[in-house]
Order: C-alpha cells, then sequence, then structure tokens
C-alpha cells in the first residue's frame, strides 16, 4: 500500500515494477551527486542544473518520467526493498577504538565462516546430559581448557624448557608454539577449517605433536590412525570420518601411504589434502616445508577453538562395516588430564615417555598430561623393547607411560639388566590386563619407581588407576581407584548395581567420559545403561576402598556346559610358566557343551621345547585351578595378533580355531 | 490595543542569545526565498506554515573527544545528540510567541507520513546552510561548521520577519590533510573508511570540492535498519524448517532489531559515525569539545552582563 491506496488502485502492475524500477531509483535521492558548492554560493542556475543529480523528489520524478506521484513512491520503495541488504550493522561491531574500516580486509558476515556439512554432523553428535554438564562446570571440573590455550601459558611461562626431547633433538616450548602456528597457517591457506577432521598416521615423532597442534589451533578435529593400518582400513576410517586431509609418511616399510590416501581421494569426495612426511611425493603437501613456511594464522580470521569444541575423534575398534569412533571435546579430554596429573605426582619437572602410540589414547593422554603441566615428552618413535630401555637410559625421563606387554617384552630380553633405568620415577602400566606377577616383578627391579596400574578405554579414558604410594597389594592387584571427576560401579547382567567383592560388569561416567560413538547408533545403543552409565564391557570386582580388580571381558567369558567361567586367572597363570611368553584363552565352539576352553601360548625367547597340553594342565592344577576350568585345546603359536597398546586381539584368534566336530 | 513594535534586529539577538544559553552552538536565520526555491514542492517551509517569514536554524552537539573513540557499536547509541537540537528548538519556539506575540512552530524533524520512507518532511541540512551555521561535506552531504565541527540541527519556522543570515563564505571541507590524502590516494578519509563505500568524490586543484558522490541507499543498510524487520519477517515466512523460522525469529541479531522496536533507541536509526570519527574537521574543530566550548556560554552570559 502507499498512502492508504494498493496497487490495485495505484494502478502498479509487474510490468510498470520492471520497467521504472531502476529509473526510480536512480532519479532519486538514494544517487546524489553534486558538483561543487552551488547552493551555499546560491548559483541558481547551477541549483537548477544539478537537481535531478542531487535527487529529485518523487513529485519531481512523476512529472519527468509521466507517472503519478504514487506511483513513484510505491516503485521507489519497492526498488529499495528489493536491493536492501540486512546485516549490514555488523560491519560496526569490529570497528572503534581505533580500528576503521577497510574494504580489502572486510569480508561480509553471511560470506564468513560457516561449519560445513560433517563438522555440523560432529558438533551434533556432542550431546551430553545437562544436569550432568551443569555438575561439571559448578564442580570445576569442565573449564576453558583447550591445547592452544595450554600451550600458550607454556610458551609464555616456560619457553625456553623442552617441551619434546629426542636424544640431542630438543624443542623448547616457544619454538613448539610457533612451529605449531606456523603450521596451522599453512594448513588453513591449505583449506583446512574449524571443525574439518584431520587424520593422521604418524609414529611418536615431533611432527606428530606439531600436527597435532597446529589441527588444534584452527579448532579442527584429530582422528588418527594407528600405524599399522593400511589402506583397506585407512579407506573404511576416512569414509566414516570423513576426514578432508590426511597426514602421513611419505614412505613406510611396506607400503607407501602417501601415494595411498593420494589414489584414496578419488573414492573418497571429502579427502582433498594429503601431507606427506619425507621424500616428495608428486600431489602432497610436504609437511616439513609447511612447518618451516607457514604463516601464522590471523586470530580474527581463525579464531582459536572452545573447550566446547570436538577435538579428537578416536577409533576404538572395528574397521570394517561399523566403526565405532569415540568423539571428545576439550572439556572431557583435558579434565581427565588436568585432575589426574596431581594424582600421578606428575609436575613440570618431570620428563614424560610413552611407549604406547600417540594414535591411542593412552599415549595422548601421557601427552596431555606434560602438556598440562608443562613436563617435557621424551619420544619413543616406534616401541621395541631395546629402543624404549636405551631411550629411558639416554634421555632420563621419570615417568613411563607403558604396557605390561612392553615391560614383559624387555623383561624377557634382558634388558632392566643391560640399562640404566633408574630416571624413573613413576611407571603407568594400562592397555591390558596386568599379570600382578609382573608388577611386583617390576616394583622389585625398580625400587625407587612407583609402578601403577590405569583402567581406561578410549570412551572413558584414565577412570581408574593406583597412587604412587598405595601398596604393592594394591598396586599389583587391582586397577585402583576411581580419577578425579570419574565415578565407577559394578552392575549385573540385569542392571543391579552389585556390593563390594561381587564380580559384574565395571561401569563408569563422569567427566571424562565420550557423549557417544559418532553416527553409530546401534554401538551406542549397547554402549549405555539406562540411567546413562557406560558399560564397559570388563568383569571386575570393587573392593570396599574402591579398588576396581578387572577379572576379565564378559566377551572372553566361557560357557562350558552351563558353567560360566572367566578365565583372566588362567592366562595370569600361563603368562608366568617359564616357557611362556604370553597367553590367550578363548571359547572354542562345541556341539556337546557349547563352549570349550582353547589356550593359544607363544614362547619365550630361546625356548626350544614345546610344552604340551598336559603339561600346561598339570600345572595349572597344580595351582589350583579346578579341572572343568582347563583348557581343553593348546594352539602355539609364533605371534599374538596385537592392538597397537599390544592387546591380545582374542578374536583374530579365534579364527584360527579348529572346525567343530 | 496595537501590537507593540519590533526591532527585527533586536528580536533576533535575543532569539539568539536564548538559543545559545539553552545550549546552541551555532544559531542563524535562512533565506526563506532560497529555501522555497530550493527545496521540492511539499517540503517547501510554506508548505507546513503558510505564513512563515522566517526560518530560524539551531545546531547543536558534537561530541567529547573521547567519545570518538569509542568502539563503533557504542557511538552509535553515543554519537547521536539530535534530540538536544530539538528540545532547543522547541524551547525557542514557545519562547518567540511568549516574547513577541508572533506565531511559532518548532519545525517537526521526521519523515513525512505521505511520502514514505527516507523522505523528510522538511530539510533541516538545507535550512542550516542557509542559515550560515553549516557547509555541505563530501561525507555525503553531512554539514560541517569550522568552529564547532559536526553538528545535530533543528528548525524554528516564525511569522516574526527577522533578516537572514548569508550562507558560510568558505566551506571547511575538504580539510587539508584531507586534500594531502586524496592527491596520494584519490580518497579522503571519510570515502576510505565508509563501512559501506558508499561516499565518493572529486576535490579540484585548488584543494576545493569538485564532485560528491553519496549512495544513501548504501548508507541506509547501514544506518536506517527499518528495512530489516520485513525482511526478517519475510526470512520467517520463507523457513522450511522450525528451526529455520525460530532463527529468523530470534536469533540475537533479530532479537536486538525486536528489542530496538519495542524498547531499545539508538542504534535502530543511528548513523554509522565512521565518516565523522574519520573526519578532521568534525573531531577536531577547536571548539568541537563541548568541554572547552563552555567557555562561549560563559561568553554569552558576561556580554549580556
Amino acid at each position: 500500500m502507499a498512502r492508504g491506496l494498493t496497487r490495485e488502485q495505484i494502478g502498479i502492475t509487474p510490468a510498470m515494477l520492471q520497467t521504472f524500477g531502476e529509473v526510480v531509483f536512480d532519479l532519486s535521492h538514494n544517487h546524489q551527486t553534486r558538483h561543487g558548492d552551488p547552493i551555499r554560493l546560491q548559483d541558481w542556475a547551477e541549483v537548477e542544473r544539478q537537481r535531478e543529480d542531487m535527487g529529485l523528489s518523487d513529485a519531481q520524478i512523476g512529472a519527468k518520467l509521466g507517472l503519478t506521484r504514487d506511483q513513484v513512491l510505491f516503485i521507489r520503495t519497492v526498488e529499495e526493498r528489493r536491493r536492501f541488504r540486512t546485516g549490514h550493522y555488523q560491519r560496526l561491531l569490529e570497528l572503534g577504538g581505533g580500528k576503521r574500516f577497510r574494504p580489502e580486509k572486510f569480508t561480509p558476515h553471511l560470506d564468513r565462516f560457516r561449519y560445513g556439512e560433517a563438522a555440523l554432523l560432529l558438533r551434533a553428535a556432542l550431546a551430553f546430559d545437562p544436569q550432568r554438564a551443569r555438575h561439571f562446570v559448578a564442580q570445576g571440573w569442565w573449564g576453558d581448557d583447550t591445547l592452544p590455550g595450554w600451550l600458550a601459558r607454556h610458551a609464555k611461562e616456560r619457553p625456553d624448557a623442552p617441551a619434546l626431547i629426542q636424544g640431542e633433538s630438543i624443542i623448547t616450548w616457544r619454538a613448539l608454539h610457533a612451529r605449531s602456528e606456523r603450521l596451522a597457517g599453512a594448513l588453513s591457506a591449505a583449506g583446512i577449517a574449524k571443525g574439518d577432521v584431520v587424520a593422521v598416521q604418524l609414529p611418536n615423532i615431533a611432527e606428530f605433536v606439531i600436527a597435532f597442534l597446529a589441527i588444534c589451533r584452527l579448532g579442527a578435529v584429530l582422528s588418527t590412525l594407528h600405524m599399522p593400518y593400511r589402506k583397506s582400513e585407512v579407506e573404511s576410517l576416512l569414509r566414516h570420518n570423513r576426514a578432508t586431509a590426511a597426514i602421513c609418511l611419505s614412505s613406510a616399510k611396506d607400503w607407501n601411504p602417501a601415494a595411498s590416501f593420494l589414489e584414496l581421494r578419488a573414492s573418497l569426495p571429502d579427502l582433498k589434502t594429503v601431507i606427506a612426511l619425507g621424500a616428495h611425493v608428486d600431489g602432497a603437501l610436504s609437511l616439513a616445508e609447511l612447518i618451516d613456511t607457514g604463516t601464522p594464522p590471523d586470530a580474527l580470521e581463525a579464531p582459536a577453538p572452545v573447550a566446547a569444541d570436538p577435538f579428537l575423534l578416536l577409533y576404538t575398534s572395528g574397521t570394517t562395516a561399523a566403526p565405532k569412533a569415540a568423539l571428545h571435546n576439550y572439556h572431557t579430554m583435558l579434565s581427565n588430564a588436568r585432575l589426574s596429573a596431581p594424582e600421578h605426582k606428575v609436575t613440570s619437572a618431570d620428563r614424560l615417555l610413552s611407549a604406547a602410540p600417540f594414535s591411542h589414547l593412552f599415549g595422548l593422554y601421557c601427552l596431555h598430561v606434560a602438556f598440562h603441566t608443562g613436563a617435557a615428552s621424551v619420544l619413543l618413535p616406534v616401541f621395541t623393547p631395546p629402543d624404549m630401555a636405551a631411550t629411558i637410559a639416554r634421555d632420563a625421563p621419570t615417568a613411563l607411560w607403558t604396557g605390561p606387554a612392553h615391560i614383559a617384552a624387555c623383561r624377557a630380553l634382558g634388558l632392566f639388566d643391560k640399562f640404566d633405568l633408574s630416571s624413573l620415577k613413576i611407571a603407568i602400566m594400562s592397555g591390558a590386563a596386568c599379570p600382578p606377577e609382573l608388577v611386583r616383578w617390576f616394583a622389585e627391579r625398580l625400587p625407587g619407581c612407583a609402578i601403577t596400574q590405569l583402567w581406561g578405554m578410549t570412551e572413558t579414558q584414565a577412570a581408574l588407576y593406583t597412587r604412587p604410594g598405595d601398596s604393592l597389594e594394591i598396586a599389583a592387584g587391582t586397577a585402583g581407584r576411581v580419577s578425579p571427576g570419574t565415578e565407577a560401579r559394578i552392575a549385573s547382567p540385569e542392571g543391579e548395581v552389585l556390593t563390594a567383592g561381587t564380580e559384574g560388569e565395571l561401569q563408569v561416567r563422569g567427566c571424562p567420559l565420550f557423549p557417544g560413538y559418532f553416527n553409530n547408533e546401534a554401538a551406542n545403543q549397547d554402549a549405555f545403561a539406562a540411567d546413562g552409565w557406560f558399560r564397559s564391557g570388563d568383569l571386575a570386582v570393587m573392593d570396599a576402598a574402591g579398588n576396581v580388580a578387572i577379572t576379565g571381558r564378559i566377551k572372553d567369558v566361557i560357557n562350558r556346559g552351563g558353567i560360566k567361567f572367566n578365565p583372566r586367572d588362567i592366562e595370569d597363570l600361563l603368562d608366568a610358566h617359564p616357557q611362556l611368553l604370553q597367553s590367550a584363552i578363548v571359547p572354542m565352539p562345541d556341539p556337546v557343551l557349547g563352549e570349550r576352553a582353547c589356550a593359544f601360548v607363544t614362547l619365550r625367547p630361546g625356548v626350544t621345547e614345546t610344552p604340551t597340553l598336559q603339561a600346561l594342565c598339570d600345572y595349572l592344577t597344580g595351582r589350583g585351578v579346578s579341572k572343568q576350568r582347563l583348557p581343553e585345546h593348546l594352539m602355539i603359536v609364533a605371534d599374538m595378533p596385537l592392538t597397537p597398546t599390544r592387546k591380545i586381539i582374542k578374536a583374530r584368534l579365534q579364527l584360527l580355531l579348529p572346525a567343530p566336530t | 490595543m496595537p501590537l507593540p513594535v519590533i526591532d527585527p534586529v533586536q528580536a533576533k539577538q535575543t532569539i539568539f542569545e536564548y538559543c545559545k544559553k539553552k545550549g546552541a552552538l551555532a544559531v542563524g536565520v535562512a533565506d526563506l526565498a532560497a529555501i522555497e526555491r530550493i527545496a521540492p514542492p511539499g517540503h517547501r517551509p510554506s508548505d507546513l506554515m503558510p505564513r512563515v517569514k522566517s526560518v530560524i536554524s539551531v545546531g547543536v552537539g558534537g561530541q567529547t573527544a573521547g567519545v570518538w573513540s569509542l568502539p563503533a557499536k557504542a557511538m552509535a547509541y553515543f554519537g547521536s545528540t539530535e534530540t538536544r537540537a530539538y528540545a532547543v528548538a522547541y524551547g525557542a519556539a514557545f519562547f518567540i510567541e511568549s516574547k513577541f506575540g508572533v506565531p511559532s512552530i518548532y519545525c517537526p524533524p521526521d519523515m513525512d507520513p505521505d511520502g514514505g520512507p527516507r523522505v523528510p518532511l522538511q530539510s533541516l541540512k538545507l535550512h542550516a546552510e542557509l542559515a550560515g551555521i553549516g557547509a555541505r561535506s563530501l561525507a555525503g552531504d553531512i554539514l560541517l561548521h569550522p568552529e564547532f565541527g559536526y553538528m545535530y540541527f533543528a528548525s524554528i519556522f516564525t511569522e516574526l520577519e527577522l533578516p537572514p543570515d548569508a550562507p558560510m563564505a568558505e566551506n571547511p571541507c575538504p580539510a587539508p590533510s584531507c586534500v594531502d590524502m586524496y592527491r596520494k590516494i584519490g580518497q579522503t578519509p571519510c570515502m576510505k573508511f565508509c563501512p559501506v563505500q558508499c561516499l565518493s568524490g572529486e576535490i579540484d586543484d585548488a584543494g576545493k570540492q569538485k564532485v560528491m558522490r553519496y549512495d544513501m541507499a548504501k548508507c541506509a543498510e547501514m544506518s536506517q535498519q527499518y528495512e530489516s524487520v520485513p525482511a526478517m519477517l519475510m526470512e520467517a515466512m520463507a523457513a522450511e524448517t522450525t528451526a529455520q523460522r525460530e532463527d529468523a525469529l530470534f536469533d540475537p541479531d533479530n532479537k536486538m532489531l525486536w528489542y530496538k522496536v519495542s524498547a531499545g533507541s539508538g542504534g535502530w536509526f543511528a548513523q554509522c559515525f565512521e565518516c565523522m570519527r574519520a573526519c578532521p574537521i568534525a573531531t577536531q574543530a577547536p571548539a568541537s569539545d563541548p568541554i572547552r566550548r563552555t567557555h562561549l556560554l560563559r561568553q554569552v552570559k558576561a556580554d549580556k552582563a
């Protein structure tokens, strides 16, 4: 309507709007041009000559174009509306106080960054119970921790202190900050943006750490790929996480990762960028060059992440049809390290060595504790028993993140006698069931070192651990008590919470717990109890003091003719057998009893005489194992299939079982 | 009873003293015939007040030096002092009627309800320019004064005949520093730093304005956000999902607009002030700082005493 009249009353048609819209707009005061200063000078001829340039009234335009004033008014306001763009006021939000508008540096707000579809899916998966989240914040467990924030703090407070140590090569906090900033800028220039997933397959080297921090600086999400993974596993995971970039080695012992990633771009539309460390690979960017030549990102264009941002996407198992990826933000992940560092008595004066790969939660946990405290990280690129022992002797770490298999392997090779490991003040063993006998032996060999156990999962992080100062009985026989911010309970298969001393499923909840598997609703259905507690799948017993002994896996329970038993204690006994290095007992299908126990074993180095099933049964019987729990089949294998944290993959052993008769 | 004889010169001085006492920085009388000649039909003083004899223009405002360093979003609120001009003009209209017994009006400053948006009832800027208290600048014809810098204006129409003032003899825009900048980069500060790049123009060899170009439509996108409200509603109606509809109506930016419509003020129709923030005349004129300029008011009192 114009002046109370409708367009029909005025006689406005779409054709009229189209015909006269532009000329009416241009003749109106919306576009004004003045030559000289005619009004002030009262140069009437010039005033008249410039009337049109300075903007005509609607009536004047009407007279000029042969339209009524009302028609002009209508056309003008429609044209103004059509051209009007909202949001210009937003430009003012960054001006003033010394800052002025510069067109070349300005991006209209609607054209500014927006999360991609994949990034929004990730963010949507970060759903927490609001009451629990509020509790975590009230307790101070969730705060503003981010890795870029921690790194900046150390670069400022202890710039010249070592952050990464690998023999002669030392990178200070200042240098680490500078390199990660440069790489972040280079990654940004390569198109990697906030919320993007970046897959990294690198060993425990400085470039992994720098890449990790650079990815975090951009607010991108790191998804680690275990080093043993090859093309088919990688493709499955990258299809699931929709990574836009991959950082890997140019070449490895038995394959060419960079070339393989480049080939995968054909089948993975999200994968755009491949960055390789090592020799030049056509089509891939050079990680070393990016670190050396990148320009730190602009704080306005690439704001640092906040604690609620997604941060890590870690695969727990399953590289085929339904990968299980645990998604963490900084809240969940870093609260665990911040709250636990004092429990481990780690300070900025310490040096931390992880034998576990950084591609795994346990290795990352070690890094995070170092990043929180300002301790140095001693780097062991790839675990081998001699390399670990030599690294300890050379770089003198004070804290060791390790697995029972690591220590067992060192013991088997006599490395404790060959290397000086006395720098260690604490060892944290995790990743697999820890034989008590191994803990006792380790404690005897390093009397100045607190041997502790830790139980955790990618989903729960470090949920339980023994503390320095705990008795050897606790340290050897249990996985310890809950970490700050974590709660644990033992539940029956029916969901009933069990009392102390009763075996059941270990369930946990707390501020470090992940919100759920990304894009795997079926897994989430199974993973959580009705009241939100995470079902670990581990069997455990909790004592009155809250110490939890892990007794096995629910899936490992053998059902022999209706009699169910957990073979974990039998495996511990076999692991201590003088001829055996490792053992695993798995259920073997049986047409009569349903299942029988089959023992898989590997032999210690130098053992030539192969033990018989009968000999092992005699050994076990002599140590109180009842007849119905004895293994009924023996398979001697050269190597155990191991996870990256050297946990035996029993599912793969089951594939080796003989067919039922 | 015969009406008292009014001395136009004395009356003008009395009115000026009143306005300055009430806070006007500058007062002038515009040549009515010139306004009537320049203003388009429907927007002439006689269209509003048929027996008008004089148009008085008052200028107030300016900013403390500190205001110009405010963040722009705060400047949008603090920058506008136009209501002070209206108050002076409103009081002056009453003063003229009570003192001289002559009908007077405070000229409405707002949009012409009959003319649609972006069309004022009267051009207060034209009144002020012809009254000699401001000259058109390269910044979209915003008026500048060499002593008071950037002001807001209001007008009083009266049937009292007052001798008109002449327009300013010199235009302070462009300032010498702006000419220097133009010679180097082809832009003055107001052109360069306009957030919507709505200003352009040329300066001649003598350092005077040659051409001023002003894209008012672009400027309005920044400073006259009333168009945003129907745009927001259109967006809400066109939304395909509930979430999009909620965003269209309730996202933080749009909620601010509702606030401005309902309870807020200032930013809704506020200029962005960036052209004036960059203007040396607006920010550095001798008496553009109200604290420094109070001596003028004191001087008026002293002169009167």
